[in-house]
C-alpha cells in the first residue's frame, strides 16, 4: 500500500522595492527602459566605482520587517556573496549574510474561505542588489547582456519550512504581496519579475518526526507557477522514495511551460560563495527614533482587515478578500461603512460590482473619479428606501461617479423615482396583459413562470419607474 | 597544509600552465604557512561596530552614463549590449 | 636651476610673481622626461598635449588678473590605477591594457577643480601587488638614484617621477607600505594618510579596507598641500569620515616636549644596521632639537604581516574577479564557451603575483576556511588597533624606519615572494591600524636614500607634517636632493 507523504516547503521570495533610485548608486530604479540606459560606473562594476547606500531601501525594508512581526537589527551590516556570471558586473553580490536587518518574524495566511489562518515563520528579510539581464536569441551565436537591472534593490524574504502544502504556499504568497502593496514598497508586478521566488521543498511519510532531504528550486515565477512547482517536485520526490531511492539534496530548475523540473547542480558542485563583509560599506546603523517613526507607518494589513470584515460585516470571504486586495478600495469600503447610510453588503456589491466595472472599462482608478462614499451610499440608500429601482441605481451611478451632481439631482433630472402608486401603474398593467395574450394564456394554463416576463414587460412601459413589487401583485390580482 | 590548488584556480576562474603549477603550489604552501603564525587572539568577537556608522544616500536619481560610454570599454557588443558566449542556464 | 628642480611651493611663488609661466613648468618637466624616462620608465601613459593645455589654461588665468591656488600649475604624476576619464588606466595590468575610464576618480576631480598639470599615468606594480615596480605588465621602473636598483613598491612610478623631476608631485596609493617605501627607497616624501581622510573613489581597489591615495613630494609644504587638496568626506565613498580638516598650509618646526616613541620591534635584526643607525642619528637631532624620545613595544607588529596578507588577499579575490573579459579590458582571444573565456582571460590577463594574491585570497574565504584565517585575521585587526591606541597614549607619534633595506637590485627578490613581502614590514601595521605614516628621507646609505616612518594616531597629519617640518629646518630645509641623471 503506498505510504501517506507530507511535503514541507519553505520560500526565499525576492521582491523589487519600488524605491527611485537604485540600491547602491543614484541611477534610475525603472523596469522597461532601453537596454543598458539605467547605468553608471557603480551598477555596471567599473573598475574604482564603490556603493552608497539608498537610505529609502533600509526603510522599506525595515517596514516590511516589521509588518511580518520581525525583530530589527538596528546595527547591521553589509556583505559580498562571490560568484561569476556575466549579468553580475562586480562578481558579487552585495547582500546580507550572518545579520539580516530583519528576522524572526511570522505572519498568518488566511488559507480558506472560513477565515482559518496559518501562521508562517520569517526566518529573515535581508536587503541585496539585483542582477542583470541576458538575452537570448536563436538567431545570434552569444548571448545579450543588459545590466539596466543591476542594483536594482530586492529584499529577500525568507520563511521558515513551515508550509505543507501547494496551497498554502500560494496562500503565504498572496499575503506577501498583499503586505508589500499595502506598504507600497513593491510594484508586485510578477510578469516584469518584480516578486521571483526560490521553492525548497521535501517530502516526509505521514508520522515522520524528521524531514526529508530538501532540494531548491530556482526559476519560479508567477505564483500559479509556484503551485506547479511544488506539486511536481513533491510527486517526483515521492516518486523516487516509493521507487526505493533516496532524495538527495540538489538545485533544480524549474521549467514552467514544460510543466517540470531538471537538475541544475548537485550538493557537490555546490557553489562556494566566499562571503565577508563588505569593506566598501560602514555599518547600518538605525537610530530608535527612526525605527519608531517607520513602524508608526505600519497600517492595518490585509489578513487582518480581511478577517474582520468577515466578522463585523458578515461579508463572505469572497467580497472581503476582493474588498480587501488594494488598501484604496478597503479604505473606500471603510468610509462607506462610517456613513453607516446603507448596508455593507450592498456597498460590497455595488463596489465589486458596477463601479469595478466602470473603471475597468475606463482603467481608472476610484481616485480619478468623483463618486465620494456620500453619494455612493446615498444612492445605495435610495434604492434601499426604494424610491428608485435597482435598474435605475445603475443609471444614477453612471452619472453621479464623472460628474458632481448627487444623486437626488440625477432622479429629479431624469425622473427615476419609483411609481408605487396603484392607480398609475393599473393602466401599465392592463395595457400589458391586453398586448400579450398568449403569454397570459400560458400563465393560465400553469406555466407560472410567464408572470416574470409580464413584470418585465410592465417595468420597460414604466420606463423602470414601476415599483417591481406592486407591479407583480396587480398582475396577480389582474390575472388571478 | 597542503592546499588543492586546482580547486582554489578553479574557483578564483585561473587556469594554470602545468609547468607553473609545481611552483605555485609550493608558493602558496609558503605563504600559507607564513599566515598560519597568526596567533589566535582570546576573549574577543567581532561585532559590527556602530561607531562605524555610515551615512546613507538620499534617494534621489541622478544622470547615468551614456551608453557609448558604458559600451566602449566593452571587448564585444551588439544592439546596445554586451556580448558574451552563449550561457547555457 | 632649471623649474622642473623647484618645489611646488617654489613655482607657485614664482608664478604669483609672473617670474615664469605654468607653459614654462611644463615644458621644463617634459624636457627632463624626455631627457630621462627612457631610463627611468616612470610612466605607463604620457599626457604631454593634455598637461600643455592645462597649463595654458592656468596662464590664462593669470593673466585674466584671477587667483590660483597653491597646485595651479603644478605638474603632477597619477598612479595608473586612479581612473582618469577618457585617459588609459591599466593598473599595469594587460587586464586593462586599454581600459579608458568613462569617469574621474574623486581625487582626480579635486585636482582638476586646483587647476593641476597632469603629465601622466606612473607605473606600479600590477593591481598595485608588490614592493618593486617590477610586476608591471608593461616596463620596469629604475631607482633614478641608481638605474640597476627598483625604485620600490607598488607606487614606484609615482616616487621615481618625483624623485628624478619628471614631475612635482605625484598621486600614489598605499595598501601595506605601496607609498611610503617607494619613497624611503627613491629619497623622496611620501604620506600614506589616515584610513577614511582620502576618497578611494574612481582608486581601483586592491583591499578595499587598507587601500589609501596618498600624494608624493620632495618638501613637506608640497605633500601637505597636495594632501590637503585630496583629503576630505566624498559622499561617492561611503568609508571616508565625516570631519573637517585644515588646509594644511601653516607648520608648526618647534618640537620641544614632542615624545617620539621608538618601538624596539621595528629595529629588529631584519633591519639593516645602517638604516637603524640613520633612523636613530636623526631621532637624536630631533632631541636636540627638544624632543622627548621614549622606548616602547608594539609585539603585534611580528604579525601584522601574515594579518596583511590574508585581509588584502581576501578583498583583492573578490574586488578581481570583476576583471573577467565581459565588460572591459582584455578578453582572451581564443576561448570555447564562457567558462573557458574566464578561465583564460584571466590567466592571460594576471600576472604571477596577482594570481598568487588571488588564490591566497580565495582559499582563506573559502568554506572551511573562513574563521582560521579571515576571521583570525580581522580579530587581530582590532587587538593591534588597540595596541596602538594604548602606545599613543604614553607618546604623540611613532618613529621607525620605513624600509627595512635601501633600494634593491632589480630582479634580486622576485623569485621569492616571501622575501619581497618582507619589504614591507615596516609599513605594514600602519595600514591594518588605519593610521596615517609619512615616510621623510634621513640619510644616505652606500649612495641611496634612507627613510624614516613617522606614525601618528587617527587624523594625526598635521601632527606628522609640523614633526617632518622641523626634521627638514633642522637638516637646512632641504631633504630631497634630486639625482643628476646626466
Ligand atoms: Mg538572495
Ligand atoms: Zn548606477
Amino acid at each position: 500500500m503506498r505510504m501517506k507523504y507530507i511535503t514541507v516547503i519553505g520560500l526565499e521570495v525576492h521582491a523589487e522595492l519600488s524605491t527611485k533610485t537604485k540600491i547602491y548608486c543614484s541611477c534610475k530604479n525603472s523596469f522597461g527602459s532601453e537596454v543598458n540606459s539605467n547605468c553608471c560606473p557603480n551598477c555596471t562594476g567599473m573598475p574604482g566605482s564603490l556603493p552608497t547606500l539608498n537610505e529609502k531601501v533600509v526603510e522599506y525594508a525595515i517596514r516590511m520587517g516589521y509588518a511580518t512581526n520581525c525583530t530589527i537589527n538596528p546595527v547591521c551590516k553589509a556583505d559580498r556573496k562571490n560568484y561569476f556570471y556575466p549579468d553580475l558586473p562586480k562578481a558579487y553580490q552585495i547582500s546580507q549574510f550572518d545579520i539580516p536587518l530583519c528576522e524572526h518574524g511570522y505572519i498568518d495566511a488566511v488559507v480558506d474561505e472560513e477565515g482559518n489562518t496559518k501562521r508562517v515563520g520569517i526566518t529573515r528579510i535581508h536587503i541585496e542588489e539585483d542582477a542583470g539581464k541576458l538575452i537570448h536569441s536563436e538567431s545570434f551565436s552569444g548571448s545579450l547582456v543588459d545590466l539596466n537591472r543591476c542594483g536594482v534593490p530586492l529584499i529577500e524574504i525568507v520563511s521558515e519550512p513551515d508550509l505543507r502544502s501547494a496551497h498554502e504556499a500560494k496562500a503565504y504568497l498572496d499575503s506577501i504581496r498583499a503586505i508589500l502593496q499595502y506598504l507600497d514598497i513593491s510594484d508586485c508586478k510578477m510578469q516584469e519579475g518584480s516578486i521571483r521566488c526560490d521553492v525548497n521543498v521535501s517530502v516526509m511519510p505521514e508520522g515522520a518526526t524528521e524531514f526529508g532531504t530538501r532540494c531548491e528550486m530556482k526559476n519560479v515565477n508567477g505564483f500559479s507557477a509556484v503551485e506547479r512547482a511544488i506539486e511536481y517536485e513533491a510527486r517526483r520526490q515521492i516518486e523516487v522514495l516509493e521507487a526505493g531511492g533516496t532524495i538527495s539534496q540538489e538545485t533544480r530548475r524549474w521549467d514552467d511551460l514544460a510543466g517540470k523540473n531538471y537538475l541544475l547542480r548537485s550538493k557537490e558542485d555546490a557553489q562556494d560563495y566566499r562571503y565577508f563583509p563588505e569593506p566598501d560599506l560602514g555599518a547600518i546603523v538605525v537610530p530608535e527614533e527612526l525605527l519608531e517613526e517607520l513602524r508608526a507607518t505600519i497600517p492595518e494589513l490585509p489578513g487582518h482587515k480581511l478577517l474582520r470584515y468577515m466578522k463585523e460585516t458578515g461579508l463572505p470571504f469572497f467580497d472581503a478578500n476582493l474588498l480587501c486586495e488594494n488598501p484604496d478600495k478597503a479604505d473606500y469600503f471603510e468610509r462607506c461603512l462610517a456613513l453607516g447610510r446603507c448596508q455593507p453588503k450592498a456597498v460590497s456589491n455595488w463596489l465589486l460590482g458596477d463601479v469595478s466595472r466602470i473603471l475597468n472599462e475606463k482603467n481608472k482608478t476610484l481616485a480619478d473619479t468623483k463618486l465620494t462614499p456620500e453619494k455612493l451610499c446615498d444612492m445605495i440608500a435610495l434604492i434601499e428606501k426604494k424610491t428608485i429601482s435597482n435598474t435605475a441605481g445603475k443609471t444614477v451611478l453612471e452619472e453621479i461617479i464623472w460628474s458632481d451632481k448627487t444623486p437626488d439631482d440625477v432622479v429629479k433630472e431624469k425622473g427615476l423615482a419609483q411609481i408605487s402608486d396603484t392607480g398609475a401603474l393599473e393602466a401599465v398593467v392592463r395595457s400589458v396583459i391586453d398586448a400579450n395574450e398568449k403569454v397570459v394564456n400560458d400563465y393560465r394554463g400553469g406555466k407560472t413562470n410567464a408572470l416574470g416576463f409580464l413584470v418585465g414587460q410592465c417595468m420597460r412601459q414604466s420606463k423602470g419607474q414601476g415599483n417591481p413589487a406592486v407591479i407583480r401583485e396587480l398582475l396577480e390580482k389582474a390575472l388571478g | 597544509m597542503n592546499i588543492d590548488i586546482k580547486h582554489i584556480a578553479k574557483l578564483s576562474r585561473l587556469s594554470i600552465e602545468e609547468d607553473k603549477m609545481e611552483k605555485f603550489q609550493r608558493d602558496m604552501e609558503n605563504i600559507v604557512a607564513m599566515v598560519e603564525k597568526l596567533p589566535a587572539v582570546e576573549n574577543q568577537t567581532l561585532a559590527v561596530d556602530p561607531a562605524d556608522r555610515m551615512e546613507l544616500r538620499k534617494d534621489e536619481i541622478r544622470p547615468s552614463l551614456r551608453r557609448e560610454a558604458l559600451l566602449q570599454n566593452a571587448p564585444q557588443s551588439a544592439a546596445g549590449c554586451i556580448v558574451v558566449p552563449k550561457t547555457v542556464e | 636651476m632649471s623649474l622642473y628642480q623647484h618645489t611646488a611651493k617654489e613655482l607657485h611663488e614664482k608664478l604669483l610673481k609672473k617670474e615664469c609661466s605654468a607653459k614654462e613648468i611644463a615644458e621644463s618637466v617634459f624636457a627632463r622626461i624626455d631627457a630621462c624616462e627612457e631610463r627611468v620608465g616612470a610612466y605607463v601613459t604620457l599626457e604631454r598635449e593634455g598637461a600643455m593645455a592645462a597649463a595654458q589654461a592656468v596662464d590664462q588665468k593669470i593673466a585674466a588678473g584671477e587667483s590660483i591656488g597653491p597646485l595651479a600649475g603644478i605638474p603632477v604624476a597619477v598612479k595608473d590605477n586612479i581612473c582618469t576619464k577618457g585617459v588609459l588606466t591599466t593598473c599595469a595590468s594587460r587586464m586593462l591594457y586599454n581600459f579608458r575610464p568613462p569617469y574621474d576618480a574623486t581625487v582626480v576631480e579635486k585636482l582638476r577643480g586646483a587647476d593641476y598639470v597632469m603629465t601622466g599615468k606612473a607605473n606600479m606594480d600590477e593591481f598595485a601587488m608588490g614592493s618593486s615596480c617590477e610586476t608591471s605588465y608593461f616596463k620596469k621602473t629604475a631607482n633614478p638614484h641608481d638605474l640597476a636598483r627598483v625604485p620600490g613598491g607598488s607606487s614606484g612610478g609615482s616616487a621615481a617621477a618625483v624623485a628624478a623631476g619628471e614631475a612635482v608631485l605625484a598621486l600614489g596609493s598605499d595598501t601595506g607600505g605601496s607609498i611610503r617605501q617607494p619613497a624611503s627607497l627613491c629619497g623622496v616624501i611620501g604620506l600614506k594618510p589616515t584610513y577614511g581622510s582620502v576618497s578611494r573613489y574612481g582608486l581601483v581597489a586592491f583591499a578595499s579596507s587598507l587601500d589609501q591615495i596618498g600624494p608624493f613630494g620632495r618638501c613637506v609644504e608640497d605633500v601637505a598641500a597636495l594632501y590637503g587638496a585630496i583629503c576630505g568626506r566624498d559622499k561617492m565613498d561611503a568609508t571616508t569620515a565625516r570631519r573637517d580638516y585644515p588646509d594644511f598650509s601653516a607648520f608648526n618646526g618647534d618640537v620641544r616636549g614632542l615624545r617620539i616613541g621608538i618601538p624596539k620591534e621595528y629595529f629588529g635584526p631584519g633591519v639593516d644596521p645602517e638604516v637603524k643607525e640613520l633612523v636613530h642619528a636623526a631621532l637624536r637631532e630631533l632631541e636636540s632639537a627638544g624632543a622627548v624620545l621614549k622606548e616602547l613595544s608594539l609585539p603585534g607588529t611580528d604579525y601584522a604581516l601574515s594579518a596583511y596578507y590574508i585581509i588584502s588577499s581576501a578583498e583583492a579575490s573578490s574586488n578581481l574577479a570583476r576583471f573577467d573579459g565581459v565588460k572591459y579590458g582584455y578578453r582572451a582571444e581564443e576561448y570555447d564557451g564562457l567558462l573557458d573565456m574566464y578561465e583564460k582571460t584571466r590567466s592571460q590577463g594576471f600576472g604571477d603575483e596577482v594570481k598568487r594574491r588571488i588564490m591566497l585570497g580565495t582559499f582563506v574565504l573559502s568554506s572551511g576556511y573562513y574563521d582560521a584565517y579571515y576571521n583570525k585575521a580581522k580579530l587581530f585587526q582590532k587587538a593591534l588597533r588597540a595596541e596602538f591606541v594604548a602606545a599613543f597614549e604614553d607618546c604623540d607619534l611613532i618613529a621607525t624606519p620605513t624600509s627595512p633595506t635601501v633600494a634593491f637590485r632589480l630582479e634580486e627578490n622576485v623569485d621569492d615572494p616571501l622575501k619581497m613581502y618582507a619589504a614591507d614590514v615596516c609599513t605594514i601595521a600602519v595600514n591594518i591600524a588605519g593610521l596615517p605614516g609619512l615616510s621623510v628621507p634621513c640619510g644616505v646609505s652606500e649612495g641611496l636614500p634612507v627613510g624614516m616612518q613617522l606614525i601618528g594616531p587617527r587624523f594625526s597629519e598635521q601632527r606628522l607634517f609640523d614633526t617632518a617640518y622641523a626634521f627638514q629646518q633642522l637638516r637646512g630645509g632641504s631633504l630631497c636632493p634630486m639625482p643628476e641623471l646626466a
